[in-house]
């Protein structure tokens, strides 16, 4: 039987690796995919703490709702990184740093 | 208008002012008139004066005898305090009206000539208008604060003629001297004038000394000096008269405030006939004239023991200088001692004769002296000598190169001698015959003032004397010494012979009396006094004149065996006498020593305490000053704005610490959110 302490520690770490993908990589790319992870961990919160829910599968179909919201983010996410793409010549966060302070 | 004496000839007085102002308008014409050697400003002067001669004269002859005339005009008003300004014109204003005119006009006439090569030609011409304008305004005006604002301007004008020629030293210093000198004068009837009107609320001079006028009614008792409406302690009625006395004394050069004259002398020579010998010096007694009810017997008695000092005093000087203006100068104070002992002694009407008379010789000798001295100038000149052109003792034998002039000089000085037929014996032995009658009803000692005035008059004679002869007679004694001299002289052109000429005749007695020997009969002198008085009553009358004449005569002729002979006898010229005559009483030296040396040292010792001690003291407060604002500067320099600095580098400090954060760098801004989101997790669980 799995618990939901098992879950929550899956999303957790989940959650972790997207952290830490989304603050150590150099890729724009691999950013979104770590951004990807931290929303999936939450998704799985969700869906995890759905069996207390009073009415059955509202966890799951905000779940549905919230990866579907992700997918649209991704996909303007995805339209930024090119547009950068297109004006920097490179997706290296590290590299776009023009809106500081100059 | 407010006339006191209706019914009578107002526009007298508008001719008596425009007679005043004439000058004025001439003066003020000068100035504007374009460069310095303007010959026409000579004779804008002369004309001006002209005219107002010709005023005078029409005054003279309505005023002469009649009633006075006195017209006065609100002027302003002090609290409650009228005060008037006017012209009075009484027998007294109309004879120095015309007197004044008619001197100045022959010395401008003179001046025209005389100093046609001076460079300040005009300048000369707009000072002599200026001072007649003052002079005339001096004798008219019926207000105690007019008469002191003119007398100042007398003052005045005569200082700026002392020092015409400023670039000579003496001249500078001379009129230095006079200023000064009348200053004090001037400040002794500034004290008698506000004396006057504390005591009687008024400066009319009608009001104040006229017939039955305030100054007749008040009298002293007790200690206080009774006036009708009001009173003062009895000291103010002296110190008044003895304010009225110093200006007398200042500007009429009497004892002790006399040695400013001699030393006018250094201005031209024209100007010391007209001002210094004639009209200006007159004015202190016509002063007296003017306040005479006001001086009480002792006080009277004071005036003539001056008058009596100085005119003997003078007269000793002058017998052994050998400047020939310097003795006219000295003859000039010994006359006027003459005229204020004639009012101390209560010879009102003889005074004032005798001023008019003596107006005219006086300023006759000084024209002859400045043609003499013009001619010995142009000795020098021609010949490049080293002399003084003023010593009689170069001078001698003019008679045969100037006769004229020399006609002109010995009328003139039987005139002031006072022998019969010439103006000078009508007003001098007036003058002697009534100090003998003042001194026979009194104590032994008042006679010493009749005895003392004999013998100034004997001694004028024999100064007068030496001047004519040392000038006049012998040989050219100039000549003696430089052989090869060339001498070109002669007596100058009419400017210089028709006011010798005029002045000539005004020498003589018909003018003033148709009897030559009787000074009684004078018309000046009957007006003044008033019908019956001083009938030949007693002995002096004849005894007097008689006397005084002879002796004169064998004073001249003693003067005449030793100076042209020079065989009688010569005079010892190291006595003690003549040591103190020669050197005029030591008066100069001793005001140098104990007036003039101690103010000088006190004026330098202020004036060091003024430069090492105060203001010694200011800089000692400024540098005391300037070191506190010096550590305030640093002050607001290190520890205020220092404070600021260091705020602000602390704020750059941390603003640029904080700058870091906003590197661009998207990553770097996610990990300081997560680690502002740890810390906040950390601290929540902590506390």
């Amino acid at each position: 039987m799995m618990s939901l302490t098992d879950f929550l520690v899956v999303s957790a770490a989940l959650f972790c690796i997207g952290l830490f993908m989304v603050v150590s990589k150099s890729n724009a790319i691999q950013i979104l995919i770590g951004i990807e992870l931290m929303l999936n961990a939450a998704i799985l919160n969700l869906v995890a703490f759905g069996k207390y829910d009073r009415l059955n599968n509202g966890g799951q179909l905000f779940a549905l709702f919230a990866i579907v919201l992700a997918a649209a983010t991704t996909a303007v996410a995805l339209a930024i990184i090119l547009n950068v793409y297109r004006r920097y010549k490179t997706i290296d966060p590290n590299k776009v740093d023009k809106l500081r302070d100059e | 208008m407010n006339t006191s004496i209706p019914y009578q000839d107002i526009s007298v007085a508008y001719y008596a002012l425009a007679a005043v102002v004439m000058p004025l308008i001439a003066f003020f014409i000068n100035v504007c008139l374009p460069g310095k050697t303007n010959k026409a400003s000579g004779w804008v002067s002369t004309l001006a004066i002209f005219t107002s001669a010709v005023l005078s004269a029409l005054v003279f002859s309505k005023i002469w005898g009649q009633q006075p005339l006195h017209i006065q005009q609100l002027w302003f008003t002090i609290g409650a305090s009228k005060l008037y300004a006017g012209v009075l014109l009484n027998n007294l204003s109309v004879i120095l009206l015309l007197l004044v005119s008619l001197i100045a006009l022959p010395v401008h006439i003179y001046s025209t000539a005389y100093m046609s090569h001076d460079a300040s030609y005009k300048r000369y011409f707009s000072y002599l208008s200026f001072f007649c304008f003052s002079m005339l305004a001096l004798v008219v005006v019926d207000s105690m604060y007019l008469f002191y604002a003119f007398w100042e301007l007398v003052g005045f004008s005569s200082y700026l003629l002392i020092g015409f020629w400023f670039t000579k030293d003496k001249a500078v210093y001379a009129n230095k001297k006079a200023f000064i000198i009348n200053r004090i004068g001037d400040i002794g009837l500034l004290v008698a004038i506000i004396i006057l009107f504390t005591q009687f609320h008024t400066a009319d001079i009608v009001q104040l000394f006229g017939d039955n006028g305030l100054v007749t009614q008040s009298f002293i008792k007790n200690g206080m000096w009774l006036a009708p409406a009001s009173q003062l302690p009895a000291v103010y009625q002296y110190i008044a008269c003895t304010g009225i006395m110093l200006a007398v004394a200042a500007k009429s050069a009497q004892f002790p405030l006399h040695t400013w004259l001699p030393d006018a002398m250094e201005g031209p020579t024209s100007v010391s006939a007209l001002i210094h010998a004639a009209t200006m010096v007159a004015a202190g007694v016509f002063l007296l004239g003017r306040v005479y009810p006001i001086f009480n017997t002792a006080e009277l008695n004071a005036l003539a023991i001056i008058g009596c000092f100085t005119a003997f005093m003078a007269a000793t000087i002058a017998l052994t200088q050998n400047d020939l203006k310097r003795i006219l100068a000295y003859s000039t104070i010994s006359q006027l001692g003459f005229m204020i002992m004639a009012m101390g002694i209560g010879a009102y009407a003889s005074s004032l004769f005798h001023l008019v008379t003596h107006a005219f010789f006086k300023c006759l000798l000084f024209l002859v002296a400045g043609i003499v001295i013009h001619q010995m100038q142009h000795i020098k000149e021609e010949n490049n000598l080293d002399i003084d052109p003023q010593n009689i003792l170069y001078m001698g034998g003019l008679r045969k190169k100037l006769p004229f002039t020399f006609i002109a000089a010995v009328v003139a000085s039987l005139a002031l001698i006072g022998l019969p037929l010439t103006s000078g014996y009508l007003s001098k032995d007036g003058i002697l015959i009534q100090a003998f009658e003042w001194s026979d009803s009194k104590e032994w000692y008042y006679r010493l003032i009749p005895i003392g005035a004999i013998l100034a008059s004997i001694l004028t004679a024999f100064y007068i004397g030496r001047l004519i002869v040392k000038v006049f007679f012998g040989e050219f004694r100039l000549q003696k010494i430089n052989p090869h001299i060339h001498i070109h002289c002669n007596d100058g052109g009419w400017q210089f012979k028709l006011p010798l000429l005029f002045l000539t005749i005004c020498c003589l007695f018909p003018l003033f009396s148709w009897n030559p020997l009787v000074y009684e009969h004078a018309w000046i002198f009957s007006a003044f006094s008033g019908p019956g008085f001083l009938e030949r009553v007693n002995i002096y009358h004849t005894i007097i004149p008689a006397g005084a004449n002879l002796v004169n005569i064998l004073v001249i002729y003693f003067a005449y065996s030793i100076y042209v002979k020079r065989n009688t006898f010569t005079f010892d010229q190291t006595g003690f006498f003549f040591r103190l005559s020669y050197h005029e009483w030591y008066i100069d030296r001793f005001y140098n020593a104990a007036i003039v040396k101690p103010i000088l040292s006190l004026s330098n010792a202020s004036s060091w305490f003024d430069k090492n001690i105060i203001d010694g003291f200011i800089n000692l407060l400024k540098n005391i000053v300037l070191s506190i604002s010096k550590i305030t500067a640093g002050i607001d320099k290190y520890i205020i704005d220092g404070f600021l600095h260091l705020l602000t580098a602390i704020v750059q400090l941390i603003g640029n610490f904080a700058r870091n954060f906003q590197s661009g760098k998207i990553q770097y801004y996610l990990f300081s959110m997560l680690a502002v989101i740890l810390a906040l997790f950390i601290l929540k669980t902590l506390i």
